[in-house]
Parts: C-alpha cells; sequence; structure tokens
C-alpha cells in the first residue's frame, strides 16, 4: 500500500485537510490489513496538536512555513514522520514533569496528549537544517493521561 | 465562528459545541459561556454531536468554564459525546470530572 504525503505552506489549511485526507487514505486498505477507527483517531489527534503546536508556538524567522507530513501503515499500526522548517525545540525538555501543573490546566496538554499516545516519538534535526516528528501509534493503542486525574 | 446557546431555564443551557472545539475557537466559547456565567446560568450542557476535533485548547477551555462555575455548584455535563470527542475524554479521563448522557434530554434531566 502506498504512503500518505502531504505538503503544506499554509498550517491552517493543513490542519482542516490532514484529518480528512488521513482517514481516506486508511479506508483505503483491505479490511485485514487497515489501522482501526481509534488508531486513524489518535494519529488525527497527534497530527493536529503538533500542527497547532507549531502555528502557535514555533519560530520560522523570516521563512514561509512549510511542513511535510508522511504516513505509513503495517499489522495496522500507523508510522509517520512531520518534516518543519522551523527553528525546532527540545522535546524531551518540554515533556520533562512539571511538579506545578494545574489540576485543570488551559494550556500545555497538547504534547503530553501526543506523548500518551505514541510509541517511539522523537524530534530531531535533519542534515537539510530542518525538524522531524516521527511517531508510531501501536494497533490497539489504550493511552492514558495521568497527569490530570 | 460563534456557538449557538439554548436556555432551558434560568439555570440551564445547551451549547451546540458544533464541528471543532479547538485552538482556533476557544476564544469565542469563553465569551458565549461567560455571558451566561455573568447572567447566573450554573449548569451547561455541551451537546458534542457534530463534533469531529476537540483538542487539548479546546478541552482547557471547558475547564475554565468548570473553573468558574464549579464554587457555586454548578456542573457542566457532556451530551451526545461523537467518537472523536470519547478519544480525548477517555485519555485524559475527563468523565471523572464531567458526567457523559447519551442525550441532551437526560442530561437536562439529570441537572434538574
Amino acid at each position: 500500500m502506498t504512503a500518505l504525503t502531504l505538503e503544506y505552506t499554509d498550517l491552517n489549511r493543513a490542519l482542516d485537510e490532514v484529518r480528512p485526507l488521513l482517514e481516506e487514505w486508511a479506508a483505503e486498505h483491505d479490511e485485514a490489513a487497515a489501522p482501526s477507527d481509534d488508531t486513524v483517531r489518535y494519529t488525527q489527534l497527534v497530527l493536529h496538536e503538533w500542527i497547532a503546536n507549531l502555528l502557535q508556538h514555533a519560530h520560522f524567522k523570516s521563512r514561509a512555513p512549510t511542513v511535510q507530513i508522511r504516513a505509513s501503515t503495517e499489522n495496522r499500526h500507523i508510522t509517520c514522520a512531520v518534516i518543519d522548517n522551523s527553528e525546532g525545540f527540545d522535546l524531551a525538555e518540554q515533556l520533562s514533569p512539571d511538579d506545578d501543573a494545574d489540576d485543570f490546566p488551559e494550556r500545555g496538554m497538547g504534547l503530553q496528549i501526543i506523548d500518551a499516545c505514541t510509541n517511539q516519538l522523537s524530534y530531531t534535526s535533519t542534515a537539510s537544517g530542518r525538524h522531524r516528528l516521527e511517531f508510531t501509534i501501536p494497533a490497539d493503542q489504550d493511552p492514558c493521561l495521568s497527569m490530570l486525574f | 465562528m460563534s456557538f449557538d446557546v439554548e436556555t432551558r431555564s434560568s439555570e440551564t443551557v445547551v451549547v451546540r459545541m458544533g464541528e471543532a472545539l479547538d485552538f482556533r475557537n476557544a476564544d469565542d466559547f469563553k465569551e458565549a459561556f461567560q455571558e451566561h456565567v455573568e447572567d447566573g446560568v450554573r449548569n451547561f450542557i455541551l451537546d458534542f454531536s457534530e463534533t469531529e476535533v476537540l483538542d487539548s485548547t479546546g478541552l482547557g477551555s471547558i475547564f475554565s468554564l468548570y473553573r468558574e462555575i464549579s464554587p457555586d455548584d454548578g456542573k457542566v455535563a457532556f451530551a451526545e459525546v461523537s467518537r472523536p470527542v470519547q478519544v480525548v475524554v477517555q485519555l485524559t479521563r475527563t468523565y471523572k470530572v464531567f458526567r457523559q448522557f447519551p442525550t441532551v434530554e437526560e442530561a437536562e434531566e439529570a441537572l434538574a
């Protein structure tokens, strides 16, 4: 089955289009090999949170933002890469536990949600000076965010 | 985007959440509920039947509502929760804070 590759220079448009396109792509697979509906939903949620994070917080200097999204599936799990041309940041540091976290936080849950939904999560520099988020959503993922309740 | 808010009684309103509650319209949602909180509304039934997207900032704005009304024994209830919203509710365990009901009417009855 072919991988899905999408590229955007308008991150708001990416937010609106990635969700339905991912759903259509997943539905093209044979039933036996297709990721479950919930695996697709977790992938949609992670991509939404990540693109929203880029839109709100990433520094692109004077460059026009670009983002490339690649998704593939094997044995019903989904693997994704999101390559952006921002300045990047230290994901591990942002994910470190915050002892002062609010019980009902208004902000800052996005990266925790991404972390809870994914396996093999990384955000690294590429040889071409871009940054690359990679993650896998396992089949039958049952994530749970422990930071709230 | 504006939110459709239906008044059911002096204390209870139903908010139709529409297709998405995310970082792009979370402030609109806050504006919508603020007006009703100031008018004395204490029970908010959020109708998620058409909602495809609920993100962390959207959920944060619901926490904001909860923080405002809970000191006065106010309640936030979720009704007709769509599967994409249910995924976020399960993930964040917010079902421990916000009761869920199959229909708006059942939520209204429980909060009465």
